[in-house]
């Protein structure tokens, strides 16, 4: 009996090692633009930035207030875009998609060397044109922007019942640097909703 | 019998009102607008699909001086509501894709019977031709 058993554990315990050993996780890899993403009711997933960013720029290109532009293409800045949601969030994830699209499109170039309160995107491509100029024995020649782009992102919640209902809202314009009107504004909602989880919001 | 009967068929009724989910539409007789339809062509791999969303029509023009925008008006054929994923993919004239960073996936929810465009801009002045992808959505 007793032998029975020594050889029942002998033959059970390494088979249940090498079933805990081969267990497979749940990662995987999914399409970032795809439908396989999470969507969730605590932040902005990056399908909604995805969708913001893209019916703002059809917005802003089928509108042609950037064919109006002087010289082509034009230089952007981007300002101001305000957080009001309750997320920490880089606004890059909006904004910076929209600049690749006008970018591609070849109708806005985005200035990197200057920012909002004078902070420098990219603060080595500014140094070094000071330092060409100075070298020239020139004095450095800023290119001002023609727009700047500027805007808010909003939350709302909901909640009725056991259903919660968020929405993300993203509020953009377009500014002309010499008169300081917007030429173009948009607004996009996302909305979703889902089931309250046991604990938790 | 008689009684369970119009009770059940008035039970019946009141559930499928409650649930109707179909679209009613006005708009004008004879419409203003001159669109410039594209002709296209359609494969089908998921006929369950095709048979759910009609293509209705493709229209196109051009926005900001040179760049496409594609219209594509679909569909609901049946009554009850459905989700359904659109991506539109553009390409240029060599025949290579541009991809383009807007060209995502997208879900749109589609009430019964309800007609709804679906367009997209080419945010490259190359982009010549389109395709829209549907997938059916959960």
């Amino acid at each position: 009996m007793k032998a029975r058993f020594l050889v029942l554990s002998a033959a059970v315990l390494p088979a249940a090692f090498f079933l805990t050993g081969c267990e497979t996780t749940d990662a995987r890899y999914v399409d970032s633009k795809g439908t396989s993403t999470i969507v969730s009711l605590d932040q902005i997933d990056i399908q909604d930035w995805n969708k913001a960013a893209e019916e703002m720029v059809a917005s802003l290109l089928a509108n042609g207030v950037l064919e109006r532009a002087p010289e082509q293409p034009s230089i952007m800045a981007i300002s101001r875009i305000v957080n009001n949601t309750q997320q920490q969030i880089d606004t890059d994830s909006l904004t910076k998609k929209i600049r690749i699209a006008l970018n591609q499109s070849g109708k806005v170039v985005t200035t990197t060397t200057l920012g909002l309160g004078g902070k420098a995107e990219d603060p080595l491509a500014k140094d070094a044109a000071e330092m060409q100029a100075m070298l020239g024995g020139q004095k450095k020649v800023t290119t001002l922007p023609f727009y700047t782009l500027s805007g808010k992102l909003l939350e709302d919640r909901a909640r009725a019942g056991s259903t919660r209902q968020v929405t993300y809202t993203f509020q953009l314009s377009l500014t002309t640097v010499k008169d300081g009107l917007a030429v173009w504004e948009d607004e996009k909602q996302i909305t979703k909703q889902g089931k309250k989880p046991a604990i938790g919001f | 019998m008689k009684i369970v009967a119009t009770a059940t068929a008035l039970v019946g009724l009141a559930l499928l009102s409650g649930c109707a989910t179909n679209v009613n539409t006005v708009s004008r007789s004879e419409s203003q607008a001159t669109p410039a339809m594209v002709s296209d062509k359609r494969v089908i791999t998921d006929v369950s699909l095709g048979k759910a969303i009609r293509i209705v029509g493709v229209n196109e023009a051009a926005v900001s001086g040179n760049l496409k925008k594609v219209q594509v008006t679909i569909e609901n054929a049946k009554n009850n509501a459905r989700v359904v994923n659109y991506k539109f993919e553009w390409t240029n004239q060599d025949g290579m894709s541009t991809g383009g960073v807007t060209e995502t996936w997208k879900t749109l929810p589609l009430a019964g019977r309800e007609t709804v465009t679906i367009s997209s801009v080419a945010t490259s002045p190359k982009a010549v031709d389109f395709t829209l992808k549907l997938l059916e959505g959960k």
